[in-house]
């Protein structure tokens, strides 16, 4: 059964650590749909449009070269950064983002992402 | 990305910075009468010309296609072609007005273009000269102005 952009976005962002979810168009880098912004980040200026486009850009390039590589298409992408994580499941034309704190469980993120990207496809 | 040329020179750093960040393979920053004021990715004047010419036509069409559609003017468009897509917009540094058209392929993506416009814009607005806004001109002085203003990016022709 195809899960609806909105229901990702909800599932993924009650994961805990999740700051914020998001799906995201894989060629034009927009955003589908967006959870809110929880935690810390929430006080700042909103990111999210900037973090969904470059985000999406990355992963294609990443995408590149694991094909460059020979390594078939990236399943997980993780850029671990001084204050948190963003990790990025590409599914066809759209990506999944999320933006993680570092007490995040890592483990379940990715779980999580994955499972979504299933139930999209 | 072949070299920039500006005919005011304020707007130089933040055009290069739009070209390079955004990853566009030409672009034309110009006032809506169709005066050019900066180019990026062309090598001939007749091509910024017809350029200037189209999207200020375009420009003033999709304005009042906005007003007639939603009441109030579009000021954003983006078409995507196969493989090179185009992103037109408008954006102002205080009183002044101008247009922007890019182009771009896969390299770059929509999303991308958006954010670093809006730096862009944000850029324009920080470094903005204190003159005098270009008024609109009369419709007979468009090709004379567009002229000169080619002049000033590629040198006179002929």
């Amino acid at each position: 059964m195809r899960t609806a952009p909105a229901d990702v976005v909800a599932t993924l962002s009650h994961v805990p650590g999740v700051a914020v979810a998001m799906v995201v168009g894989a060629a034009d880098g927009l955003i589908v749909e967006t959870s809110g912004v929880k935690g810390g980040a929430a006080a700042g200026p909103d990111t999210r449009k900037h973090t969904a486009a470059l985000a999406a850009y990355l992963y294609s390039k990443v995408s590149r070269a694991s094909h460059a590589a020979r390594l078939g298409t990236p399943s997980f992408m993780r850029l671990e950064a001084e204050r948190g994580n963003i990790c990025v499941v590409g599914a066809e034309d759209i990506v999944l983002v999320t933006i993680v704190t570092p007490e995040a469980n890592l483990g379940r993120v990715r779980l999580d992402m994955m499972q979504a990207v299933r139930d999209k496809s | 990305m072949t070299d920039l040329s500006v005919v005011e020179p304020w707007v130089a750093g933040p055009l290069k910075n739009l070209a390079e960040d955004a990853r566009l393979i030409s672009g034309v920053l110009l006032y809506p009468s169709g005066r050019a004021v900066g180019q990026f990715g062309f090598s001939k004047a007749a091509d910024v010309m017809s350029i200037c010419a189209l999207t200020s036509a375009i420009n003033a069409s999709s304005r009042e296609l906005g007003r007639q559609l939603y009441g109030k003017p579009f000021y954003e468009m983006h078409h995507a072609g196969g493989d090179r897509q185009v992103f037109m917009a408008r954006c102002m540094a205080g009183a002044h007005e101008f247009l922007f058209v890019g182009v771009f392929d896969r390299e770059s993506s929509l999303g991308m273009v958006e954010i670093y416009f809006a730096e862009f814009q944000k850029a324009l607005e920080q470094l903005q000269p204190d003159t005098e806004p270009v008024k609109p001109l009369p419709a007979g002085d468009f090709e004379r102005e567009l002229n000169r203003s080619l002049d000033s990016l590629f040198g006179p022709i002929g």
